[in-house]
C-alpha cells in the first residue's frame, strides 16, 4: 500500500460555487443563495457534492493517466462551506483482474484543515 | 404509497453534444489545471482523440441535458430545500471526448425510505453515436425528513 501525493486546493469561495453551478448546470439555490441556505437550516450555503468529487477526480488524473480510469465511486459524508480549504489524499490498496485487464485499486478522501472528512471513495485504473 | 408512485417515475433518454468550451469551463470551476482539458494538441499528444471529459463531467451532461435539479424535484415530488447528494459512482467503459454526441438512458434503480430519510438511486447508461456503451453513472440522492432530526 502506498500513499499518493497530497493535493491541496485553495479556499472555496462563494464565487467558485456560482461558477460551478453554471458549469455543471446544478442550480439548486442551497449552493448559491445564502438566504435559501439559511431557510433550509444549513446555516448558509453549502458546496455542491459534485464539486468536491470533481476535486477528487482532479487528483486521480494527477496520480494516474485519465484515460486508464475505469471506476470511481464516492460517498459524501459532511457538507462543505465557503471558507474551507480542502486536501485530497489517496493511497493504492492493491491490484485486481476485471474485464480481462489488470487494474490497480485505491482509496481517495477529501478533508478540510481540521481533518473532517467530506468524501470517501474508491477508484480503479487499468494498468495492463 | 408515495414510494410506490416514485418507483414508477419514468425518466426520458436524452442526447448531448460535448463541446470543448464546456469542458474547459467545467475544469476551471473545479480549479483543475490539467492541460488535457484545455488544449486539444496536448490531449492528442497524450493519446486522446480530442479533449477528454473530466471524470465527473457527466454531471454536466445530465444537468444540461434534461435531468436538471428542477426536473428531478418535480418528477419525484421532493422538497428542494431538503435534498442532498449521498453518493455517486462512475464506470468508465469507452473514451468520451469533445465533439462526441452521447445518448443517456436513465432509469430509477431504487426508491425507499429509511429512518426519516428518502433514498432515490438513478442509474444512467451512456452510449456513443455508434450505440456502444461508453459510461455508466449511478447517483443516490437523499431527501431529509422532518425538521426534527439532526
Amino acid at each position: 500500500m502506498s500513499e499518493l501525493k497530497m493535493i491541496h486546493k485553495p479556499e472555496i469561495t462563494h464565487t467558485q460555487l456560482v461558477k460551478y453551478a453554471g458549469a455543471s448546470g446544478d442550480f439548486n439555490p442551497i449552493h448559491t443563495v445564502v438566504p435559501i441556505g439559511e431557510k433550509a437550516g444549513l446555516d448558509g450555503v453549502i458546496a455542491h457534492g459534485m464539486l468536491i468529487m470533481g476535486m477528487a477526480g482532479e487528483a486521480l488524473a494527477e496520480w494516474f493517466p485519465r484515460k486508464d480510469l475505469r471506476r470511481f465511486k464516492v460517498r459524501f459524508s459532511k457538507m462543505t462551506r465557503p471558507g474551507e480549504k480542502l486536501t485530497i489524499e489517496g493511497r493504492v490498496t492493491g491490484e485486481k483482474w476485471e474485464e480481462d485487464e489488470k487494474r490497480l485499486t485505491g482509496e481517495v478522501s477529501v478533508k478540510n484543515e481540521a481533518g473532517e472528512q467530506k468524501l470517501s471513495g474508491r477508484f480503479e485504473f487499468k494498468i495492463e | 404509497m408515495e414510494s410506490l408512485l416514485n418507483t414508477e417515475v419514468k425518466l426520458k433518454p436524452f442526447k448531448f453534444t460535448i463541446e470543448r468550451g464546456k469542458i474547459k469551463e467545467f475544469a476551471m470551476a473545479i480549479g483543475d489545471k490539467n492541460p488535457i482539458y484545455y488544449d486539444a494538441d496536448t490531449a492528442r499528444k497524450e493519446g486522446y482523440r480530442d479533449i477528454p471529459i473530466p471524470p465527473t463531467f457527466p454531471t454536466a451532461i445530465e444537468m444540461w441535458g434534461g435531468m436538471d435539479f428542477e426536473t428531478l424535484i418535480e418528477l419525484f415530488g421532493l422538497d428542494p430545500l431538503k435534498v442532498l447528494h449521498g453518493g455517486q459512482e462512475y464506470r468508465y467503459i469507452g473514451e468520451i471526448c469533445a465533439g462526441d454526441t452521447v445518448t443517456a438512458i436513465p432509469k430509477v434503480i431504487s426508491s425507499f425510505e429509511k429512518r426519516n430519510l428518502r433514498f432515490i438511486t438513478i442509474g444512467i447508461q451512456y452510449k456513443n453515436h455508434d450505440g456502444e456503451d461508453v459510461l455508466y453513472a449511478e447517483s443516490t440522492i437523499i431527501e431529509r425528513g422532518g425538521s426534527k432530526n439532526e
